[in-house]
């Protein structure tokens, strides 16, 4: 047939010509999208705003690399293979929990769109892995790869092709995995009954954690272990490092360290088995590309019964339209896996970010009047999408808002009330892990971390609410990974974020610092009341600021992509 | 003089140098079954946007039963409902959730809302999906939805984007059975769509737009009378046909041969 790319029956590979011709066609379709992006102010922000993220997590990420390289330096010049293990399986750990924890530099673009084409397989996998490979998990941990490297190869110049290989292979072994596990919580998280069972888990693993820590406390406290114990967690380290060599992190290190000692044939042995690695996690990703690819579709309804219970509950009674929004934000939140993830995944952060309060003395010392400050402050962090974009949630429902006769004022009110009771509730918890962690700290400063709640709350809600009339995203409740998001958003509330926990930490330091601590909870109750002020300040001109964003608002949140 | 339900003088909107809705004018009784028609592009949703408080007019003002309305007449936003082009649904909602969150929004008591989502689900053929959330329904169950939302508080004025669109005959046939009974109570509608048929067999008066500027306003005889005479060659008692004289108006441009697709199988 004239003036097609590649006649039918030809195999439609990954690399045939039909396939890049697609490529050419997608990259083209991302540049003018690009582009286009940047006529509108916000769009410009946005690349503002993702420039600066894309520079702040270039830097952490030359930091890292940088201790990698000296890391690895240390050792290859020391002789001390054994511990190279453990510096790959640091890398290995932060590449798989960075994306948990930081959103990407691009927008995702969801390939499910591409399935009309005629698109191969090949080319919707290649293309999976191509789109997000500019990702802060592969951008940072590819940096702490070159910088091994560049420490083995000031080192032992004579490893530096060895050490690329295992660096390369074991570059691929994460990217991919990162993408396979990915795919595989969106493909769990698709269903209601997977989803429940997925969430079941992560609050058993959160309780767990919990549970450990009277055990670790107890170690503590009786640091006496006799010689028996001593010899049984010898022999456990023995044996979890004799399994560990055989797992991607551990031969990495493995082919590196026997390419050290001239053992050609082992080092080789230890790369293929990584490469194994590499192929199996790749067919794992692949199963679940596969599924995609064939259009499965996940219903989240259960099956259906002949007879349905004709429920009338209603969680709020009273028929006003606050008990209306704030019954309508539980009801969603109960079944948005990305809202849930977001208010307890800082839960779990608090109680390992506890442990750095935990040195001997530190926990008794100046240190403990920030403790409960700082945590609370990173459980907020669990909150920025609920008030920064408390209007990304209601997609199309957003119509619903502006045709009712309830004034949008009325709306961000019942909002910001149900989003407060909720952290109420992951404040307490929060407090709960702290003082079983670190142990209550002094009166006074737990008066000043309240007054200091009562300060960052409003200016919170303030600010939230102005951001999410004017920069709303669409959210997908869905998914966790792969979202869309707002980077210009997420940078400017951070600042907000960070210049309030910098009040917080700066008026407490200070004042514990001429040891009039209590000092702090006046400072903080002034500050209170002015940023409450603020708050019914914004919540006044809501309605004002609805009107004049109403077509922006709609067009973000109710347009198809 | 009977006040009409819904009264638009001048009404523009402009989207940059674009010019959606040109100076619009027109005036819709109560009790009426309007139907405002219109090729693709022509301006009906920028129209009943504006006219439910979804867009600001660039000119122009709206009157609905006689009051001014603006994006901020809450009193009057009581007595219309919508069926906007996005449908405004909450995806993550189930179908009696949604329906007493919106009876809740319009100010209903809790006994009348309650009452009215069991009475709506099951004229809409939606009770045994009381559990399935919003976003797994089909587009043409999202569609009765949205619609049993716009009614749950007893509009007076009813504006409805293409009500029909998906929705299955047997359906249509109901949805079209209780619309012309809120007629008959008193209610006024609407409507925008596509489907001709579906107007003529519905509506009393009818207004067409085109690139912005309604060209055509009128009950469908006064508007069949007016074509016949304006077409040469019409025998004497040949009635016409809405879509006759739908295309009459807006034209169907005499293109048919120069947009034939020499490749197209």
């Amino acid at each position: 047939m004239a003036g097609v790319a590649q006649p039918a029956g030809l195999p439609a590979g990954p690399f045939s010509p039909l396939a890049r011709s697609q490529y050419a066609a997608l990259t083209s379709m991302r540049w003018s999208m690009f582009r286009n992006s940047l006529r509108t102010t916000r769009g410009a922000i946005e690349l503002g705003a993702r420039s600066i993220a894309f520079a702040f997590y270039l830097l952490i990420g030359l930091g890292l690399a940088a201790g990698f390289g000296g890391g690895t330096y240390a050792i290859a010049a020391s002789g001390k293979w054994e511990i190279l293990s453990a510096l790959f399986w640091a890398l290995f750990v932060m590449w798989q929990v960075v994306p948990v924890t930081l959103a990407s530099f691009q927008e995702h673009f969801d390939l499910g769109g591409l399935l009309r084409f005629p698109v191969s397989f090949g080319a919707f996998f290649l293309l999976h892995l191509i789109f997000g490979l500019v990702d802060a998990s592969t951008v940072m941990g590819g940096l702490c790869c070159i910088g091994i490297w560049i420490g083995m190869l000031f080192a032992r110049p004579d490893l530096y092709a060895w050490a690329a290989l295992a660096l390369v292979i074991f570059a691929a072994f994460n990217i991919l995995l990162v993408r396979a596990i990915s795919a595989w919580i969106d493909r769990w998280l698709a269903q209601r009954r997977t989803r429940e069972i997925v969430g079941a888990l992560f609050f058993a693993v959160l309780l767990s954690v919990q549970l450990l820590n009277p055990a670790y406390w107890s170690s503590q406290k009786h640091p006496h272990v006799s010689a028996r114990t001593r010899a049984a967690g010898l022999r456990w380290l023995e044996k979890a490092n004799s399994v560990q060599r055989w797992l991607p992190p551990g031969l990495a290190a493995l082919e590196v360290e026997r390419s050290g000692g001239r053992r050609t044939v082992a080092a080789i042995e230890s790369a293929s088995l990584l490469g194994i690695y590499v192929l199996g996690v790749g067919a794992v990703l692949g199963m679940r590309l596969g599924g995609e690819y064939r259009g499965e579709n996940f219903g989240e309804a259960p099956a259906r019964r002949k007879v349905e219970p004709r429920t009338r509950s209603w969680l709020l009674d009273g028929s006003g339209p606050i008990a209306a929004v704030m019954e309508k934000e539980a009801r969603v939140l109960t079944r948005a896996m990305p809202l849930i993830y977001a208010l307890a995944a800082p839960l779990l952060m608090v109680f390992v970010l506890s442990g750095l309060f935990i040195k001997r003395g530190v926990a008794q010392g100046p240190a403990n009047s920030f403790s409960l400050l700082v945590s609370l402050a990173y459980a907020l962090v669990g909150f920025t999408q609920l008030f920064y974009n408390n209007l990304g949630p209601e997609g199309p429902g957003i119509q619903m808002l502006f045709l009712c006769p309830t004034p949008m004022r009325t709306v961000m009110l019942a909002k910001s009330l149900f989003h407060t009771l909720l952290f109420f509730v992951d404040a307490v918890l929060v407090c709960i892990i702290t003082s079983l962690r670190i142990g209550w700290p002094v009166p006074a400063a737990i008066a000043a971390t309240i007054a200091w709640l009562l300060f960052a709350l409003p200016v919170h809600l303030a600010a939230g609410n102005v951001f999410s009339l004017n920069m709303p995203y669409r959210m997908n409740l869905g998914r966790i990974t792969r979202q869309r998001g707002s980077q210009a958003s997420a940078l400017f509330s951070m600042l907000i974020q960070l210049g309030v926990l910098g009040i917080g930490t700066g008026i407490v330091a200070a004042c514990s610092y001429f040891h009039r601590l209590w000092l702090a909870v006046p400072v903080f109750l002034v500050l209170a009341l002015a940023a409450f002020i603020a708050w019914m300040r914004v919540l006044s001109s809501v309605d004002g600021m609805a009107a004049r964003r109403r077509e922006s608002l709609l067009a973000t949140l109710v347009r198809t992509d | 003089m009977e006040i009409a339900a819904i009264q638009t003088h001048g009404l523009t909107r402009r989207f940059g140098d674009l010019t959606a809705v040109d100076d619009v004018t027109f005036s819709v009784a109560q009790d009426q079954f309007f139907g405002f028609l219109g090729p693709n592009g022509a301006g009906k949703s920028t129209t009943i946007k504006m006219l439910t408080g979804l867009l600001e007019p660039s000119a122009g003002s709206i009157e609905i039963l006689g009051q001014p309305f603006t994006a901020g007449s809450l009193d009057l936003k009581r007595q219309i409902g919508v069926v906007p082009e996005g449908m405004a649904l909450f995806g993550r909602l189930t179908a009696p959730e949604y329906l007493r969150f919106v009876g809740r929004m319009y100010g209903l008591d809790r006994q009348t809302t309650n009452q009215r989502t069991d009475e709506l689900l099951d004229f809409m053929q939606l009770s045994n999906e009381t559990r399935k959330l919003v976003t797994d329904f089909s587009h043409g169950m999202q569609k009765k939805l949205a619609l049993a939302a716009a009614v749950i508080h007893g509009p007076k004025v009813l504006f409805l984007d293409e009500p029909f669109e998906g929705v299955d005959a047997i359906a249509a046939g109901m949805l079209k059975s209780m619309l012309q009974r809120m007629i008959s109570r008193g209610a006024t509608i609407f409507l925008t769509t596509h489907v001709l048929e579906i107007v003529e067999r519905l509506c009393s008066h009818v207004a067409i737009i085109s690139k912005g500027r309604l060209v055509a306003n009128g009950s469908i005889e006064e508007l069949r009378t007016g074509v016949a005479s304006s077409l040469p060659g019409l025998e004497a008692g040949q009635r016409l046909t809405l879509e006759e004289i739908f295309l009459s108006i807006v034209g169907a441009g005499g293109q048919e041969a120069a947009q034939e697709l020499s490749w197209l199988a």
